[in-house]
């Protein structure tokens, strides 16, 4: 779970495999909102330059469209892969043990670490008071933040709104077979008022807490390397962090939380930078 | 001293108008046998108008060469001018008999066949039954939707493409021997067999007046046709130039019959009547695979809770979703950028005991 890298902690956030999803994720949707938009947008000045970027009329909807493919695939292999991981993970062995019940499988569901719950919502109200000054203690976040599980369930109800309302318009000779006319406009404005939500939750919000934010800027790395520095566990997840490293054995090593009087704030960000820069091939402590 | 200065400008004209005749090309005396482009070719001949207006005069030769009034000569329009320099020229009569002959008939070429198109169609002046219709001045004249347009020739001689085939040139000129003649003719053909202009130009024509709020108020039309008809993917690709997209008179004209003759969606006959719209969309050079469903699709949806309530409540809908999911996020965004400002500072409550 930590990993050293010239006596600095690194933590293991995500597999190899989760990284290639979410790069193929990321990829699929820059370019499916690059030529997209140019197509709401076809009134403005910008748009004609972008288009032809990717081929314009002829070639740019065949882009966007061969990318909306490897959109929906992933997202159906991030199902079975999901599906596959709680099976054999936790179905499985209780189906074993002869202790697996539809009232087990529920709350097995429920208690998914991307399931919200209670601790998010504490977590949102201790931000709030953190953000208007009535507390200097940042909410202590456990392994995966209220932001955390936003951001990956926004692309939940969105690739399915986007990708559905997409096939439609694609096939609309087919789709009108079973479905009245009308079902091409509903999906003209779900796929068109959806994309543009997503574009800007994930350009302005995702890239926010994951790049630009001033601990983080310029870049962040943990998409790259699986790996999230000790200084952003301890302001990110905090609660998670100190688990960790008791059940590394590293309690006497625990930072104090975030706002607690130590480092310069500046010194830490240039030494996080610099880190997080480097490749990962340390020792494993735990 | 002034008489000899006329005599100059007289001679100096002279010297010009022999020296065009020597080294012009034998095409353009023959389009200009009126001598008429003596004073016309110059770009800068224009005036004010009685209306206050500017107007030009200028008559780019080599463009009206390439335009299918090519062959027309000037005063097979402007029938007035009889003398040169003339009087103030009377606005042209598209429907007079010009001085051409059409081939297939043998008669004086006339437009004539057109008005008679118009007047049983959505744009004429007058109703079923000849009365003049309510605010007639709306409808539109010929020069309100055309302009002189150039040939745009296509080669079909091995693939489809813009242009002239030299290789089907060679076959016509085995029987026909002035280039002059071939050029024209397969100019003539070929330019016909395509839509004269793009998808985004015909819009944009029909737009002069169906996006106009006062022509769409007084006739009562049920919403601002060609910015609608902009929103969907047709209009939006139209905007992108391609020539493949539906336009207005792919749908709103009755298949193999003259814009001319278009009918209102109102009338039975008309193929954007709702029980034959269907054909439309259907149309082999479109969906040919489509069921009668697919024309219910709603081009010309205005968005609002009158015209479309369903379609206008669900981009509500979204339009909430995502002032509702985005403002709080960006609100925190910037109270976060705020805070780390001052990240020690806290306000310390202290109640009085």
């Amino acid at each position: 779970m930590i990993k050293m890298k010239k006596g600095k902690k690194y933590f293991f956030r995500s597999t190899a495999n989760q990284r290639i999803q979410h790069v193929i994720l990321a990829t699929c949707v820059i370019v499916l909102v690059l030529t997209g938009m140019p197509l709401k947008f076809h009134d403005a000045a910008w748009a004609p330059y972008l288009y032809s970027l990717f081929g314009g009329i002829k070639v740019a909807p065949i882009v966007h469209k061969t990318f909306g493919c490897i959109l929906i695939s992933l997202f159906i292999y991030h199902l079975i892969y999901l599906a596959r991981n709680i099976y054999v993970g936790q179905i499985s062995p209780l189906r074993k043990k002869k202790e697996f019940s539809a009232g087990k499988l529920i709350k097995l569901l429920a208690t998914q670490p991307f399931m919200p719950n209670g601790k998010d919502l504490k977590d949102v109200v201790q931000l709030f008071k953190y953000l208007f000054f009535l507390t200097d203690r940042k909410p202590q976040g456990d392994e995966f933040t209220w932001k955390n599980k936003f951001d990956y369930w926004a692309p939940f109800w969105g690739v399915p709104v986007l990708g559905l309302s997409g096939l439609i318009m694609w096939n609309k000779e087919f789709a009108t077979r079973f479905l009245p006319g009308e079902i091409i406009n509903f999906a003209l404005i779900a796929h068109s008022d959806e994309a543009l939500l997503a574009a800007l939750f994930l350009f302005i919000w995702h890239w926010y807490n994951v790049h630009f934010k001033t601990s983080v800027f310029p870049m962040g790395t943990v998409f790259m390397t699986g790996y999230l520095s000790e200084k952003l566990m301890v302001e990110d997840h905090y609660e998670y962090y100190v688990n960790v490293m008791k059940q590394a054995g590293l309690e006497h090593e625990i930072l104090p939380p975030h706002g607690s009087p130590g480092r310069e704030p500046a010194q830490e960000r240039a030494d996080d930078n610099s880190q997080t820069h480097e490749s990962m091939g340390g020792r494993r402590p735990a | 001293m002034r008489g000899y200065k006329h005599f100059q400008f007289v001679a100096g004209m002279a010297i010009v108008v022999l020296m065009v005749g020597l080294f012009n090309s034998g095409k353009a005396r023959a389009a200009d046998v009126g001598n008429c482009l003596l004073c016309h070719k110059y770009p800068g001949l224009s005036r004010i108008g009685e209306n206050g207006k500017f107007r030009l005069f200028y008559v780019n030769e080599s463009v009206f060469m390439n335009s299918v009034h090519a062959k027309v000569k000037c005063e097979g329009c402007h029938t007035d001018i009889k003398k040169i320099p003339h009087d103030p020229a009377k606005k042209v009569d598209c429907l007079i008999e010009c001085h051409i002959i059409e081939p297939s008939s043998e008669q004086k070429f006339s437009h004539q066949e057109v008005a008679t198109f118009l007047s049983k169609s959505v744009h004429a002046k007058v109703d079923k039954y000849q009365r003049p219709k309510k605010y007639a001045e709306d409808m539109p004249y010929c020069l309100d939707c055309h302009d002189n347009p150039l040939y745009r020739p296509l080669s079909f001689y091995k693939r489809v493409r813009p242009g002239i085939s030299e290789m089907a040139l060679g076959r016509c000129r085995v029987c026909h021997k002035k280039d002059e003649f071939i050029f024209r003719f397969y100019n003539h053909v070929t330019t016909r067999l395509h839509p004269i202009r793009n998808p985004k130009n015909i819009a944009e024509m029909c737009g002069r007046c169906h996006d106009d709020p006062k022509i769409v108020a007084r006739h009562k039309l049920d919403s601002k046709a060609v910015y609608s008809y902009g929103e969907t993917f047709h209009g939006k690709a139209a905007s992108y130039l391609d020539e493949r997209i539906p336009d207005c008179l792919d749908c709103h004209v009755n298949r193999g019959r003259s814009v001319h003759q278009m009918l209102s969606y109102k009338d039975p006959m008309s193929i954007t009547y709702k029980t034959n719209k269907a054909a439309i969309c259907r149309n082999i050079e479109c969906h040919p695979n489509a069921t009668p469903k697919l024309a219910n699709y709603k081009v010309h949806m205005e968005f609002d809770a009158e015209h479309s309530p369903k379609e206008y409540y669900f981009k509500l809908f979204f339009i909430s979703l995502t002032g509702g999911t985005l403002l709080p996020l960006m609100g925190i965004m910037f109270l976060d950028l705020f805070r780390r400002l001052f990240p020690n500072i806290t306000i310390r409550i202290t109640r009085r005991k």
